[in-house]
């Protein structure tokens, strides 16, 4: 059912017939299901391999299975041509491979040094042997340009340092092949290109590097190979010349792809929200959102671009009443100061936050009391002071239809949900009972391309209704595809505004960490004639 | 929810270990020492006592181990059976129903309740078993044909201790302790009140309480014994009566501070105080619980119940005071005089304090 | 789309079962080694408590007991769906029937109006308690652990205070009590009567609370008010997360006061059985300190669900009773501490297992409905109803 054609070695990598890793037939069930199919994958030595696939397409199982995680029911792996068995991590280390997590695995009150060696303790006799440790960690560091010092605290390091780390962690115990899973997700584009760099050198003295991304334009910018994983099972495999994002995004939805490009403006002179001299101050006072003021009109999508933690979730929860703050926040005319939180939402105020687990869902409650959370006083969930079960088990059934959450049930509870098919569901939640603001905060954060696409979809058609958005989102091209008009965020400050149709994300980037700005006319002029 | 439901395991079974530490000491006592292989050695025809303990239970050094004394002696000169249950702490009146039953079911009769804590329970049970005849100490059930107030003249016995104190007291003045004050309590008071008015008309009696009713914790608490005798020695007093439990030893020691005497009570508590403070211990007021207990057990075995209301007076030697330590010796006539005047009628002895 | 109403979802009513038996079987077999150890056997002593367990004036015995246990821990688990720890319920409890217990006997009014006077005095008094803990959170933000516990001290000392025969209470036999409730205020009982197994008369077995009928209306008020109200929705929710409460705009601190004097008013309730039923005055004898803390510990047991709770409270009650016959029987009855305090651990520890594997069998199910391949077309049949 899947083509594997046979490719000569890329030029990238040096010459050798042999793959360093060869999976086969590999097919993996869970009680009741098949996660992994006839998986086929042949990554060469000295190369970066990309995998690309849907959330819950069956890449991570996949790669549990490269990693001794899990094992497969059926099919062969082979290392450099020699079939091997993994029963736990530790083996698959033994043969070189070494896997980088998303979700990075350091002691924040250890140095570097210690981090890399936990686990691995080099020995001399009894003793400890951190002099050869740290030779061995400067030296690597050196020879695959990974600029790492041994002796800092870790909880002082950036992400994309962090990050270097733990690549430099896995080499440290001998890996000649890396896993690195959604390593971009947590970086700026400075970042990821720094990151990329690294990739190269590692390539150039004959590592090789598998990674897993669903973010397309990245993967081919480094990737040698691609393969493409749909439903569990590989779809092709194709070279990085031979294919655009958006030929690559149908081979992994498995159908024609929309764009995020918003077709014609919406945007009304009328003001749905009007916030004047916000300013949300920490424990200590100091201002973490300053001074902050924006208008945003029916029918127009704001967008707000800025490094995670530079005020946007406090702006959201101010907005929301969730925090105390000075100023003025103004919904279609109603001044909402001293206005608890449920009221602005019963008054049409919309929220997709930012942290789902904390904010946005109830874990151990099944998916129709999640829908009810945020909504719990208006019809269909309630009745009076009842909850109106029947209506909200309704209403969540259709969310689940028109979001696309899979889900076997509306009873089983939101933490069985992959994050993905959560998010759907907040955004499905938050855009019934038409709002006249929303503020959505990455709202299709870890959604595959086809859900990704509809919650786009869901947004334009309310934004031509009048709906009013504030989006924050750390994908750019999101951001500008989907904005009217741009606002960048710096230490909670507006600091710059961008028109959507002009600015690169290049332009962006360098915006939000404070190395120059976009200053086009388009957005400020417009806002500026309104204050 | 899981921090509190942790939180909440933890306190919960904190809890429970509390309420097992403070029945424990009764449970032991009663699987080690009870001796329950006791049936198998008696005949057939044995008469088979049943006893329920106050809280406490066998081995509090008090109350419940001078019943569980003279259950001993009947077992040992009478050849009865016996069966002892003790009380956990919490417990309500049907659980001391319940548990009057179960012995009044299996076949126990006689059946004593130490402690007019259980009246309440034993009015309900006596009812239903009209054949089985019940004993309870410290009370009485009005109008229950079965049951035996088993009582105690306890100020005819405070009369003499009371006495005893103004003939050793220097500095005519003398005090009185009570655990908590209820009218059992007030009872010790009257009697050593009018012991030393009956020697000394003109001396001086401090009476304090150290607790009142429904905790009464003031019969187990040492500090407070302390601190109140402290209180009355430096107010003039150089001996005083302690009807105070197990609150007695703090008494003694302040005592032994103080350079002054003090009274016992219940039991001989000379026989029972660390070596360091058995000087202070003058005499004791004795409270024969084990004499009731076998008397109303030996009564069954004579073929001649003791019904009604028992009164465990002088006459009876149901109470009196020790000897131990000697302190008393040179005043020993002069006290078998006033006993003599007490059985004989011509003394009565108050039962209420003077208002 | 079809299947609007809640379906009975077997397994997972099989595993909140299961684990309170787990713990039920680790409690029995640790005592069973404790029996063993004391060289007592574990059979005979098991077959005596359910022996004496199951005699008619044992099980009006237990009831009586099961139905405050029942009200103390739906007191606490009011609070523990909201995330908050009512350890105060002892004190709570008693410091209402004290003061239920002398306004019940200083006022004469017709029987149901006597009976909901006295009830009143109760809820309202376990509820101002209790509020004063819920005020000092919410302003102050003292912890509830510390101030109920503060609370318990505090309202034993009033209690002791005021019962004595100084303020409201009158001593008889050396026994103080508050003054006797008239009969109007006494809440009438169901007595059982029959004959007794091997006898021939038949005599009765005793009188079962009245008031049992509304414990159990509490229980059901319990339920409604939890599952089928937006009240109770919002409770859960902050239990659950409180961040996402706020952020469907739930007022925490006014949930927090609200529940506290929920759980108040229902510990309030707990000596209302005993009170109107068999007591009919206030005298520590029959108002032992200690049922609010049963009170968690059935709670726990019974997971915070009316029907478990129920059971839980005639579980302990059963235990309690069997004391009496392990004590007569030479058998030490510690053992049934142990019991209890084993039961409360190993269902915490069994409780947090059955969540694990009941998460992990959900992901699988949902994992299934996500991943569907095309070697197996149930499975693609099944999750049809997504797309």
């Amino acid at each position: 059912m899947s083509e594997h054609p046979e490719r000569s070695t890329t030029a990238a990598g040096p010459a050798t017939t042999v793959p360093a890793v060869e999976l086969n037939g590999i097919t993996k069930r869970f009680p009741g299901v098949v996660a992994n199919s006839d998986v086929t994958l042949k990554v060469a030595r000295g190369t970066v391999h990309a995998i690309v696939g849907e959330n819950g397409a069956g890449k991570s199982t996949l790669m549990k299975i490269l990693y001794g995680m899990q094992r497969p029911d059926e099919g062969t792996i082979e290392v450099d041509g020699s079939p091997v068995t993994f029963h736990t991590p530790a083996d698959a280390i033994k043969a070189g491979i070494g896997m980088v997590h998303q979700h990075f695995k350091l002691a924040d009150n250890l140095t570097v040094l210690e981090n890399v060696v936990l686990g691995s303790e080099p020995r001399r006799g009894w003793r400890l042997d951190i002099e050869g440790a740290r030779r061995k960690i400067v030296g690597i560091s050196d020879r695959y340009g990974l600029d790492v010092d041994p002796d800092p605290l870790v909880e002082d390091l950036g992400v994309g340092e962090r990050q270097r780390v733990e690549i430099l962690k896995v080499l440290y115990r001998g890996a000649r092949t890396l896993i690195l899973d959604e390593p971009t997700a947590v970086l700026v584009p400075q970042e990821v290109d720094e990151l990329f760099d690294a990739l190269q050198e590692l390539k150039a003295e004959g590592l090789t590097v598998i990674f897993i991304s669903h973010k397309l334009d990245e993967v081919l910018k480094v990737a040698d190979e691609i393969t493409v994983i749909r439903r569990g099972t590989t779809v092709r495999t194709v070279l990085p010349s031979e294919v655009t994002p958006r030929k690559l995004a149908e081979l992994m939805v498995g159908s024609e792809l929309p764009s995020p490009q918003t077709s014609e403006s919406t945007v009304t002179d009328r003001a749905a929200l009007e916030v004047k001299g916000l300013t949300v101050r920490d424990r200590e006072g100091r201002p973490v959102v300053d001074d902050v003021t924006l208008t945003i009109h029916a029918g127009e999508v704001l967008g707000i671009a800025g490094v995670e933690g530079n005020g946007q979730a406090e702006l959201v929860e101010a907005i929301m009443g969730i925090r105390p703050a000075e100023g003025s926040v103004v919904l279609e005319g109603r001044d909402l100061a001293g206005v608890p939180t449920r009221e602005r939402r019963t008054a049409g105020v919309a929220f997709v936050p930012e942290d789902r687990i904390r904010q946005g869902l109830l874990l151990e409650s099944p998916l129709w009391e999640n829908r009810m959370l945020g909504h719990q006083t208006s019809p269909p969930n309630a009745r009076g002071p009842l909850v109106n079960r029947r209506g909200a088990r309704a209403d969540t059934e259709r969310i689940v239809r028109d979001y696309d959450v899979r889900t076997p049930s509306i009873d089983v509870t939101a933490s069985a949900l992959s994050g993905g098919n959560q998010q759907k569901l907040i955004v499905g939640r938050e855009m019934s009972g038409n709002p006249r603001l929303l503020l959505a905060a990455h709202p299709t954060r870890g959604v595959d391309v086809g859900a990704q696409a509809a919650i786009w979809d869901h947004l334009r058609r309310a934004r031509a209704e009048g709906l009013a958005v504030l989006l924050i989102s750390a994908d750019l091209d999101e951001l500008i595809g989907l904005s009217d008009s741009l606002k960048v965020i710096l230490r909670g400050r507006l600091v710059a505004d961008a028109d959507p149709s002009t600015v690169t994300p290049e332009d962006l980037g360098s915006a939000m960490t404070g190395a120059g700005s976009t200053t086009d006319g388009g957005p400020a002029a417009r806002e500026g004639s309104e204050s | 929810m899981r921090r509190v439901t942790k939180l909440a395991a933890v306190v919960a079974t904190a809890a429970l270990s509390l309420a097992a530490c403070g029945s424990s000491s009764s449970g032991g006592g009663t699987t080690t020492e009870s001796g329950s292989p006791a049936a198998t050695t008696s005949s057939a025809a044995a008469l088979k006592v049943g006893l329920a303990y106050d809280i406490g239970g066998r081995g509090d050094k008090s109350f419940n181990d001078a019943a569980a004394a003279g259950l001993d002696k009947a077992k040992a000169e009478l050849g009865v059976e016996i069966k002892e249950l003790s009380a956990t702490q919490g417990e309500t009146d049907a659980d001391k129903e319940a548990r009057l039953t179960l012995l009044a079911q299996a076949g126990y009769n006689p059946v004593i309740a130490v402690g007019f804590l259980y009246g309440t329970a034993l009015k309900n049970v006596s009812a239903k078993f009209p054949n089985t005849q019940f004993g309870i100490i410290d009370s009485t059930v009005e109008g229950a044909t079965n049951v035996t107030g088993l009582v105690f003249a306890e100020n005819e016995g405070s009369f003499l201790v009371g006495a005893a104190a103004a003939l050793k007291s220097k500095s005519g003045n003398v005090g009185y302790i009570g655990g908590c004050l209820i009218p059992l309590l007030q009872k010790f008071e009257a009697g050593f009140t009018a012991g030393a008015k009956a020697v000394k008309p003109d001396i001086k009696v401090q009476v304090k309480y150290l607790s009142n009713p429904p905790d009464c914790k003031g019969f187990n608490d040492p500090a407070a014994g302390t601190e109140t005798a402290n209180g009355m020695y430096d107010a003039g007093a150089d001996i005083i009566f302690a009807a105070a439990g197990g609150s007695g030893t703090g008494v003694f020691q302040s005592a032994k501070a103080k350079k002054a005497l003090a009274i016992g009570v219940d039991s001989d508590q000379f026989q029972t105080a660390a070596a360091d403070l058995q000087p202070v211990i003058m005499t004791s007021m004795l409270k024969r619980v084990d004499v009731a207990v076998f008397d109303f057990i030996k009564s069954f075995k004579d073929g001649a119940p003791l019904t009604g209301v028992q009164v465990f007076d002088l006459k009876k030697d149901g109470v009196g005071y020790s000897t131990s330590g000697g302190q008393v010796d040179d005043i020993a006539t002069k006290l078998d005089e006033y006993k003599a005047k007490i059985v004989s009628g011509e003394i009565k002895v108050p039962a209420e304090p003077a208002k | 789309m079809e299947r609007f109403v809640p379906r009975f979802d077997p397994r997972r009513t099989g595993l909140a079962i299961l684990a309170p038996l787990l713990a039920l079987a680790v409690a029995a077999a640790l005592s069973s080694v404790v029996l063993l150890v004391a060289d007592h056997s574990p059979l005979v002593a098991f077959q005596e408590m359910w022996n004496y367990g199951r005699k008619p004036e044992q099980v009006v015995n237990i009831l009586n007991k099961g139905s405050g246990y029942f009200l103390s821990a739906l007191a606490v688990a009011i609070g523990f769906r909201m995330n908050l720890f009512n350890i105060g319920v002892d004190g709570q409890y008693r410091i209402a029937a004290m003061f239920a217990a002398v306004a019940g006997a200083a006022v004469t009014l017709p029987g149901p109006l006597h009976i909901i006077f006295i009830v009143a005095v109760a809820v309202v008094v376990g509820a101002v308690w209790a509020g004063v803990a819920g005020l000092l959170k919410v302003y102050r933000g003292v912890s509830e652990v510390i101030s109920t516990i503060m609370l318990n001290f505090i309202g034993a000392a009033f209690v002791a205070w005021a019962v004595t025969p100084q303020v409201w209470a009158t001593l008889e036999n050396n026994v103080v009590r508050t003054p006797t409730i008239p009969e109007s205020g006494w809440f009438p009982g169901f007595s059982w009567s029959g004959v007794p197994e091997g006898g021939t008369q038949t005599v009765v077995f005793g009188e079962i609370y009245g008031f049992i009928v509304i414990s159990g209306l509490v229980g059901i008020a319990y339920w409604f008010v939890l599952s089928r109200t937006r009240f109770g929705f919002d409770l859960r929710a902050t239990g659950s997360s409180e961040p996402a409460a706020v952020a469907s705009g739930v007022d925490v601190k006014r949930m927090v006061l609200t529940s506290m004097l929920l759980s108040g008013a229902v510990a309030g309730l707990v000596g209302m059985p005993i009170l109107l039923g068999a007591a009919h005055s206030f005298g520590s004898q029959d108002f032992p300190a200690g049922i609010g803390f049963t009170g968690i510990a059935i709670a726990l047991l019974g997971r915070n669900n009316p029907v478990g709770i129920a059971f839980a409270s005639v579980l302990w009650g059963f235990l309690d009773v069997s004391n009496q016959i392990l004590d007569i029987q030479g058998i030490p009855k510690e053992i049934v501490t142990i019991m209890q305090g084993t039961v409360v651990l190993a269902v915490v520890i069994a409780y947090e297992m059955v969540r694990r594997i009941s998460v992990a069998s959900e992901q699988r199910r949902v994992l299934s409905s996500e991943r569907t391949v095309p070697t197996d077309p149930a499975v693609d049949a099944s999750s049809g109803g997504a797309k």
